[in-house]
């Protein structure tokens, strides 16, 4: 005989106020089943979860029951009581009376309170036919796939590898160093990007646990948590990189020009290039759209000066293989095009620029030396206008979001222009500043006060030419009125978009994505590095516009939960997974179909015992399975059971309505 | 319509923060001293909005503004300034460049407030002290409104709030003196 016991939470004032709670347990100790019910304020917290220890051992209880927040959030809690007071853990059932009655029916405590009793029995019925359910063990490859090299991946691969875990560091791009190689100063502090980045670049590069694959991508990644098996496509860099020492001389006789990506294609590099000179490693690479010697077979100059023979025109894109455990997404961001901005002449008028450009052009390292110019004239711009949400915010023209770091930038810009062009002043449309941040608040009064940028609260609504000035045209809201700049120089903070692959990537990998293209968390809140994918995991901008200081702070976190997957020399896995029975499987494989995991193979069994016909089953491969229960739904001979969702539990619940 | 970018250097914002001895960059439009101030709603700039005038360089909206006339340097605005500006400090040098620059508000209540204001320093002058009955009626004649606020004198009077007669303070000659050395400074400033 089955003694249920049964715990309703008030969830402070949660449930409480839309819940008659006292009504629910009233109704509940009638079900016969039911040999303790009670209520309490907390039941997630310890006295609570001494009630129900109490109560397991008191009245003998063969299953529990917690009326109370979503599974997502206390169903782990909620197991450990009952494991502490010696019961299987996997006894507990949950009726969520929280998100699914209190929460969405606050106008009508009657029903809601109806619905709670029904979802309780519901929970009820289902444990009594509850089984004892152990934890699987899988093993583990302690190996962790990082990709992307910016910032975010240089932050995890190097905390992973410190902790002497093996890590594969997947980069694109010839070097590693991302967006954030190109900045020259950050904020708030104004640190020289270059100085506190290129020395973790080079950490990378050396650390013996980095395996460093540059100029490479992630081409599948099958296999489960623990056990990934990662393709990874390594580009032809026509440069054998054993024996190339980076000395120059290629790219110095390279005769073909093309715009230099890493300076935003304000100057020129050549077909054989480094993308800039710090770059780890520092190994040049054939640009195969551009060489002449690879389009029309003509030139060879590189392979001439090139002492080591290190030019190799025949090299072919290779494919390698890793085994590993877990991933670190870290593939950064992109910038928004402006060009819908067509009241801004963006395209037509050249001394319209993007703050990223603006960025390379007052670094130290940039194509102008460090001093900003007009592209139309290469003139030294004495008054700057800078335009803050282009895109970001602008539904009619882009995103709903804000891209949060623009604010910043434009500040640090509006500061770095007046360290470099002396008697130069800066206007800044804006709708708000979003200086959330340490330090941040502090670094725009420096711009506003110290710099005396001139701060104007409004969107432009149009710039036009007249002579060779820009004139910007927007509304000072803080006084109501129109204002026209006369500019020599604009520069839009474009928004911060998710990589075009990136929903490619997200499919790849098996993570989900949310409808720009970032790819999403498992919980906003309370698992913001974790994927929904048990062993992947994301930092940085893969998953949301944010800062460096965030970015960095997201992959340690990351690093932190892949230490933490990989501190045991087995995993253990959550046991509620599918299972076939053998006597029912008519091997349709419709299950093989529809996983969405490829957890079901299919094995070869005797027809009988002992004979020597055989036929086909289905298989599921524990460690791979997520319980889903797709299979269970689409098998038509009802041969597979999914673990704590059996059909007698599932019957039960029904009935009990 | 307002025009940026053309002057090399914002000289009303460096004259102000000079004569004020605040800083009006300072200021982040929060706008806390336009709701404390008791005479916002009738300026037709109120201070947050002057603040920003100045950032932009907007000489004679600035000194044509009426506000600068009607702040009674109660000081409520700066002592709630989240920045701490001196905000009557900055309306006073407003006042003072637009008298030297000529610049002459003369709305009806403008002209009345600098009347009043010229008819309590000859108070001054004369007494060393406010001797507020001789102050109300003359501001009444010079104003031609000779009833103004009379109603308020009987009580005023009853509770001793403004004396009848008034002798001049026991240190006028020096008061006079201040004044004689005031001209002259002023004359050499010119």
């Amino acid at each position: 005989m089955a003694r249920v016991g049964v715990f309703v939470c008030f969830c402070g004032a949660n449930i409480a106020d839309f819940v008659d709670v006292n009504q629910v347990v009233e109704e509940v100790k009638r079900i016969k089943e039911v040999k303790f019910a009670t209520n309490y304020k907390y039941m997630c917290s310890d006295p609570g979860q001494q009630q129900i220890r109490d109560a397991i051992i008191q009245y003998r209880l063969t299953s529990v029951v917690v009326a109370a927040c979503s599974p997502r959030m206390h169903e782990k809690t909620f197991r450990k009581a009952l494991f502490d007071a010696g019961m299987n853990p996997y006894l507990l059932e949950i009726a969520n009376i929280r998100e699914h009655s209190s929460w969405v029916h606050q106008k009508d405590k009657k029903a809601a309170t109806e619905k709670a009793i029904d979802l309780v029995r519901m929970a009820v019925a289902k444990s009594i036919a509850n089984e004892q359910l152990h934890e699987i063990s899988v093993p583990v490859t302690k190996r962790a796939l990082v990709i992307g090299g910016g910032i975010a991946g240089i932050q995890a691969a190097l905390d992973i590898a410190d902790a002497r875990i093996p890590v594969v560091l997947v980069e694109k791009s010839p070097s590693i160093g991302g967006k954030m190689a190109q900045l020259d100063e950050t904020f708030p502090t104004l640190d020289c990007s270059q100085c506190i980045l290129t020395p973790k670049m080079v950490d990378v590069a050396s650390h013996p646990y980095i395996e460093l694959i540059p100029y490479a991508e992630v081409l599948e990644l099958e296999g489960f948590v623990g056990n990934y098996k990662a393709k990874i496509k390594k580009k032809a860099s026509y440069v054998n990189f054993k024996t190339c020492t980076g000395c120059g001389a290629c790219w110095q006789k390279c005769p073909v020009k093309v715009p230099n990506e890493y300076n935003m294609g304000i100057d020129k590099r050549k077909a054989i290039y480094t993308p800039f000179p710090q770059a780890v490693p520092n190994k040049p690479v054939i640009d195969a759209e551009h060489c002449n010697m690879l389009t029309k077979g003509k030139c060879g100059i590189c392979a001439k000066v090139c002492e080591k023979g290190s030019i190799d025109y025949k090299m072919q894109d290779e494919i390698i293989e890793r085994e590993i455990g877990a991933v670190v997404v870290a593939t950064g961001y992109s910038l928004w095009d402006p060009k819908p901005y067509e009241e801004y002449g963006v395209g037509r008028f050249k001394d319209i620029i993007t703050s990223l450009e603006f960025e390379r052009m007052v670094s130290a390292n940039g194509p102008t030396g460090g001093v900003p110019i007009r592209p139309s004239d290469g003139q030294v711009p004495k008054n700057v206008v800078f335009i803050k949400c282009i895109g970001s915010r602008d539904e009619a023209k882009g995103i709903e979001y804000c891209s949060k770091i623009c604010c910043m930038y434009t500040t640090k810009h509006t500061i770095l222009l007046h360290h470099k062009v002396p008697g130069s002043h800066s206007y800044v449309f804006y709708m708000d500043i979003r200086a959330a941040g340490k330090g941040y608040e502090e670094f725009v009064k420096k711009a506003q006060v110290d710099t005396a940028a001139t701060y104007l609260r409004g969107r432009v609504s149009k710039i036009y030419k007249k002579g060779d000035k820009l004139i910007v045209r927007g509304e000072d809201a803080q006084i109501g009125q129109v204002v026209e700049v006369v500019a020599d120089l604009v520069v839009l903070a474009t928004a911060v978009i998710p990589n075009k692959d990136n929903p490619d990537l997200a499919r790849l990998l098996g993570v989900s994505y949310d409808k720009y293209g970032y790819m999403s968390e498992a919980h906003p809140k309370l698992r913001p590095v974790e994927t929904a994918k048990a062993g992947i995991f994301l930092a940085g901008c893969t998953q949301a516009p944010k800062d460096i200081p965030d970015t960095v702070a997201q992959a340690s976190a990351c690093a932190a939960k892949v230490c933490g997957l990989f501190s045991g020399d087995t995993m253990k896995k959550d046991p509620m997974i599918s299972s076939v029975n053998n006597e029912f499987c008519s091997g349709c494989q419709n299950c093989v179909k529809v996983c969405p995991y490829g957890a079901i193979v299919t094995e070869e069994i005797p027809m009988s015992r002992g004979s020597k016909e055989m036929r086909t089953v289905a298989k599921i491969n524990e460690g791979v399975c997520q319980g889903c229960g797709s299979c269970v739904a689409v098998c038509r001979s009802m041969a597979i059971s999914l673990a704590g969702f059996s059909d007698p539990q599932i019957i039960n619940e029904i009935v009990s309505i | 319509m307002i025009t940026l970018g053309l002057q090399e250097k914002n000289t009303l914002l460096a004259e102000v923060n000079k004569r004020s001895g605040a800083n009006v960059l300072e200021c982040y439009q929060c706008g806390k001293c336009v709701s404390t101030c008791p005479v916002s709603q009738y300026m037709d700039f109120p201070p947050r909005e002057i603040m920003q005038l100045i950032k932009l360089g907007q000489k004679e909206t600035v000194y044509m503004a009426n506000s600068t006339w009607f702040c009674l340097t109660c000081s409520a605005c700066s002592g709630r300034c989240p920045r701490q500006i001196e905000i009557p400090a900055v309306m006073e040098a407003i006042r003072h460049i637009a008298i030297e620059e000529n610049y002459v508000n003369n709305t009806k209540k403008v002209k009345s407030i600098r009347k009043f204001h010229n008819i309590f320093l000859d108070m001054i002058k004369l007494y060393g002290r406010s001797y507020e009955l001789r102050l109300m009626a003359e501001h009444n004649i010079r104003t031609r409104d000779l009833f103004k606020d009379m109603n308020l004198a009987p009580v005023a009077l009853l509770k001793g709030k403004i004396p009848l007669l008034v002798k001049p303070v026991k240190s006028i000659k020096a008061i006079r003196r201040m004044f004689k050395l005031a001209d002259k400074l002023e004359k050499k400033h010119q």
